[in-house]
């Protein structure tokens, strides 16, 4: 019964473009608190799938899935608001691709075959798409056009990938189920030529996706110009599905003994996403690109830590978590300045510790948590990565890391400072109301949390994830 | 070996009226009756019977360039096996001599037309030095490809007897892109529609005619024929491949590659009569699809020769 | 070089070329229509076991690939009545050399890889490759968003070609998900490119250039 957790977003998605406003929007809180409760169960229960060759409970999913749930109910909340406030001309277009964006993505989390896996993936591209175009505007709509024509080939490669896979199949004479767990279990008897092919194009397509470099273009713009929940979704949720197909193909590639020829591709794209990162944060004059960038960056690190495995691939699982709490809150408090300030520009913002307080603070924790400071659990994921980076000799990787760290928060900390306490003379256009506020304030809260006490059972399924791709103490 | 002289005469004598053939061709499709198909004689024999007038301001090389290009026009002609009998001349690599008879024959031609100072005869000059260089490139692929699958490299070994028939049996359907760029590199080589018009009368669009403006009377007879025979050559390369077979008897092959080579000039008269001249910066891009072509040809094709 | 399946293959070969030179969009719709019939008749041809499921699907995936989607896109083009030139960043006899380059080179790594079919084919994983290569190829070169397009289809046409005869069991559930992307894929390209031409008046993707570093 696993799957009614992406039907029924699936079906209120689709009930959502022909409700009247109001509806729509109560629609899609209570959509998200099901969605909770639902994830709540399947980690307490472990229910059985109904189609078990297409769908599975997967740690990594099940990690996914509670991070999934919890940042679209409260991203959901902040919605509400967020709609009476900007002025959004098509809100049920909005409120139901919304809804099936997290269908779509709830449905990677659970997907064990590898073509459901790639149809989920590029079902999210599609039903994303109407989000970032929302505004109706020019540069909307560029970003729009990068993003499928980007990501639609980027996925292309994908398929490609996963069909270069069948043919390792055919050539090892193996006659299983087309299933990352059904693979994993007899990946030595594929052929390791085309496995290889398959996984680098597999990298390249799910990477374009999750804004690896040199693919990440489309995600700055994509990021910035889509309306801030939808940012926080694509950034906090989407990026992480995307990580997913290339873990599970890395899974195969682990289980056949490839982690030699797949580690370093994947540390390469890391390091080349966050130096990429690195280069571009330093003259951002806008701060949801800003955002974005940040993004990339992380995304590069939690690569570049599967990539290590060891040690380091449980830090990368702890940044992906932890990278998806802070990151959305992050977007969701951008939501804020931009209707505050009405500019994405640097520039036009200033003073926000006086003028706005409540996301000043929200911000602020924010920027120290993604920068990688305690008490903030990115923290500790990128102490792992490093500990793991040194730990397995890879001592230029580590050393570019950090000084690639280092500069991404000196362009960080410059336009945060900026924005804080540079004088302004703006007005304020929107009250600081509590749903506004709450939901940052919640996901940063569980970030500290996670970061000073992490339950056993999320520990244990941590570690259950990463020891399939040669991660773990 | 009287028989190849015998067929090589033959070839040169017969290309006036090939030539004619276009004409006819054109004519019908213009709706007109058209000249008659030994015109081409009646003018060689008018011009023939004047006498020439050279420029004051020219020199010797203006004398020699329609003697070399008639000249290296027919020696071309010997090597090759008319009906796929055997040449009147042939040795190992003379695929090669014969690209590069025909080249010193257009560097003549040049240098001639750059003779007379004229400013328009530089135009056609640049021009005519231009296009064949591309032709020259997948002349060249041409015979790579045909050397690779004969081994050997002369125009005897790769049109005579049946050897165009081995060609089709190893290379299949590649051999008709070999052919289609044969074919563009005939118009290119000889200056037809769509490359150059010989029918046009602005100096400015011309690339032969315009070269051989100060040519008069029997040296002017000279060029026409050597042009002739050039367009006789390039008409048999293609008429040896698309009419590949083999009788043994004489009379049937020479009767068989006549009919092939009045197809090709048939066509020749119809691609003139469908299409236009094209612009002058498009023409490249024309001759680069046939390099395309029997690159791409020799590309798949030596794929198999494996 | 005799077989059927050869002939269709280096038509498949062919038809990049002439898509590399064509210079006007319905010149170029038409080349991706005519190189979609081709790639879609090669499973017919491949010497595979052909039950009618797939038979039917062969079928549906020619109506699709050679006449709906090309049909769609000219439609667009009628509609929205743009430049037909597709505006090369890459020169078209640049493009043409390109285009032979990527053949000889996709010749020479087609012969890396073992296929576990026999497929009675050489030019196979040469095709295949370079049909990938030049859909890149043309998105890369091209400023026209109905170019652009069409390289993505050409792509399309090469993960198709790898999809349906390198694998030996038609796995039923990969065909479906190729013709899927591309029909998702051509749906919500071709919405967008009203989009475009009723905010830009125009579909040259140059005018996509506010957003960039």
């Amino acid at each position: 019964m696993v799957e009614i957790i992406f039907v029924i977003p699936l079906l209120t998605g689709v009930l959502a473009f022909f409700l009247p406003r109001n509806i729509g929007r109560s629609l899609l809180v209570i959509t998200g608190a099901i969605h909770l409760i639902l994830s709540g169960i399947i980690w307490a229960g472990k229910p059985e799938p109904i189609f078990p060759e297409y769908f599975a409970i997967t740690p990594e999913g099940m990690l996914s899935l509670i991070v999934i749930s919890l940042l679209f109910f409260l991203i959901s909340i902040y919605t509400t608001s967020y709609l009476n406030i900007s002025n959004i001309r098509s809100e049920s277009v909005f409120t139901g691709s919304m809804l099936l964006f997290l269908s779509t993505m709830t449905m990677v989390t659970l997907s064990d075959h590898i073509m459901v896996m790639w149809i989920a993936i590029e079902a999210t591209t599609l039903a994303s798409a109407p989000l970032i175009y929302t505004h109706r505007s020019a540069v909307s709509l560029e970003a729009t056009w990068k993003y499928v024509l980007i990501c639609s080939v980027g996925i292309a490669m994908a398929l490609l990938g996963s069909v270069l896979i069948t043919v390792a199949m055919d050539m090892g004479n193996v006659n299983a189920p087309l299933s990352f767990s059904a693979l994993s279990g007899i990946a030595r008897h594929l052929d390791p030529l085309w496995l290889k092919t398959g996984f680098v194009f597999i990298l390249v397509g799910y990477g374009t996706k999750m804004g690896l470099a040199p693919m990440h273009t489309w995600l700055p713009d994509a990021h910035s110009e889509a309306p801030s929940p939808a940012s926080a979704l694509l950034s906090g949720v989407l990026l992480n599905c995307a990580y997913l197909g290339i873990f599970k193909t890395n899974k195969i590639m682990h289980a056949a003994g490839l982690s030699d020829f797949s580690g370093p591709i994947l540390m390469i794209f890391g390091l080349a996403s966050i130096m990429a990162a690195a280069t571009f944060i330093l003259k951002q004059t806008e701060y949801k690109r800003l955002l974005a960038y940040s993004s990339i960056e992380n995304m590069g690190i939690i690569a570049f830590g599967t990539g290590i495995g060891g040690l380091a691939a449980y830090g990368a699982m702890i940044c992906l978590i932890h990278h998806s709490l802070i990151k959305s809150s992050l977007f969701l408090t951008s939501g804020n300045i931009l209707m505050g300030f009405g500019s994405q520009l640097i520039e036009q913002t200033g003073n926000l510790a006086n003028r706005m307080p409540r996301t000043f603070i929200a911000l602020f924790s924010g920027f120290a948590g993604i920068s990688g400071f305690p008490p903030f659990g990115i923290f500790i994921g990128e102490l792992f990565i490093l500990f793991g980076a040194f730990k397995a000799g890879h001592y230029v990787g580590a050393t570019l890391f950090m000084l690639s760290l280092c500069v991404i928060f000196a362009g960080f900390a410059n336009n945060i400072m900026k924005i804080s306490f540079n004088p302004s003379e703006a007005t304020i256009r929107i009250p600081e109301s509590a749903a506004l506020i709450w939901p940052q304030y919640i996901l940063l809260g569980t970030s500290v949390l996670l970061c000073f006490w992490m339950p056993e059972t999320l520990v244990q399924t941590v570690l259950l994830a990463v020891t399939t791709v040669g991660g773990g103490f | 070996m009287i028989e190849s002289i015998l067929l090589w005469t033959l070839a040169i004598v017969s290309a006036p009226f090939f030539a004619a053939v276009i004409l006819r061709v054109k004519a019908f499709f213009g709706g007109r009756k058209g000249s008659p198909l030994l015109i081409h004689y009646y003018t060689l024999a008018k011009l023939f019977k004047k006498g020439s007038v050279y420029s004051t301001s020219t020199t010797l090389i203006f004398k020699l360039g329609p003697l070399v290009s008639l000249g290296t026009a027919i020696t071309a002609l010997l090597f090759f096996p008319m009906a796929g009998r055997p040449p009147v001349v042939s040795f190992s690599g003379d695929a090669i001599f014969v690209f590069y008879l025909l080249g010193l024959g257009r560097f003549f031609t040049i240098a001639a037309a750059m003779d007379t100072a004229s400013p328009f005869e530089g135009m056609g000059a640049a021009r005519e030095a231009y296009f064949p260089i591309i032709c020259e490139a997948s002349m060249f692929m041409v015979s790579i490809l045909f050397y690779r699958l004969t081994g050997e490299l002369s125009l005897s070994a790769f049109f005579s007897g049946n050897q165009p028939a081995q060609f089709w049996s190893t290379a299949g359907s590649p051999m008709i892109f070999v052919i289609i760029a044969l074919f563009i590199i005939l118009l290119t080589e000889n200056a037809r529609v769509p490359v150059d018009d010989p029918a046009t009368h602005l100096e400015l669009t011309m690339i032969h005619e315009v070269m051989v403006l100060d040519h008069s009377g029997p040296d002017f007879g000279l060029i026409e024929l050597g042009a002739f025979s050039k367009l006789f050559l390039y008409s048999a390369f293609i008429a040896r491949l698309i009419c590949p077979f083999d009788f043994v008897h004489p009379a049937l092959d020479v009767a068989l590659f006549a009919a092939a080579v009045l197809l090709v000039y048939i066509a020749v008269g119809l691609v003139e009569s469908v299409m236009a001249r094209y612009r002058m910066d498009r023409v490249p891009k024309f001759v680069l699809t046939s390099f395309a072509l029997v690159f791409f040809a020799a590309v798949i094709t030596l794929e198999f020769a494996k | 070089m005799n077989g059927p399946m050869d002939t269709i293959l280096s038509l498949a070969l062919l038809s990049i070329l002439f898509s590399f030179a064509s210079s006007r969009l319905p010149g170029l719709i038409k080349v991706l229509a005519f190189q979609g019939v081709v790639v879609s008749i090669v499973p017919l041809f491949a010497g595979h076991h052909l039950s009618i499921g797939s038979l039917v699907f062969t079928l549906t995936t020619l109506v699709i690939r050679g006449f709906a989607i090309p049909l769609c896109i000219y439609m667009v083009i009628k509609k929205v009545s743009i430049a037909r030139e597709v505006e090369p960043i890459v020169g078209y006899h640049a493009s043409i050399l390109a285009g032979l380059l990527l053949i000889v080179g996709a010749t020479w790594a087609g012969h890396r890889f073992d296929l576990p079919v026999n497929t009675n084919s050489q030019l196979l994983p040469p095709t295949a490759i370079s049909l990938l290569g030049a859909g890149m190829f043309l998105l890369m070169a091209r400023r026209n968003a109905i170019a652009m397009v069409l390289g993505y289809i050409m792509m399309e046409n090469g993960i198709y070609l790898v999809g349906t005869t390198f694998s030996m069991r038609a796995l039923h559930i990969v065909e479906f998900g190729i013709l899927l992307d591309v029909l998702a894929g051509v749906m919500i390209m071709a919405v967008m490119l009203q989009n475009i031409k009723q905010t830009f008046d125009d579909v040259d993707t140059a005018r996509l250039r506010t957003l960039k570093e």
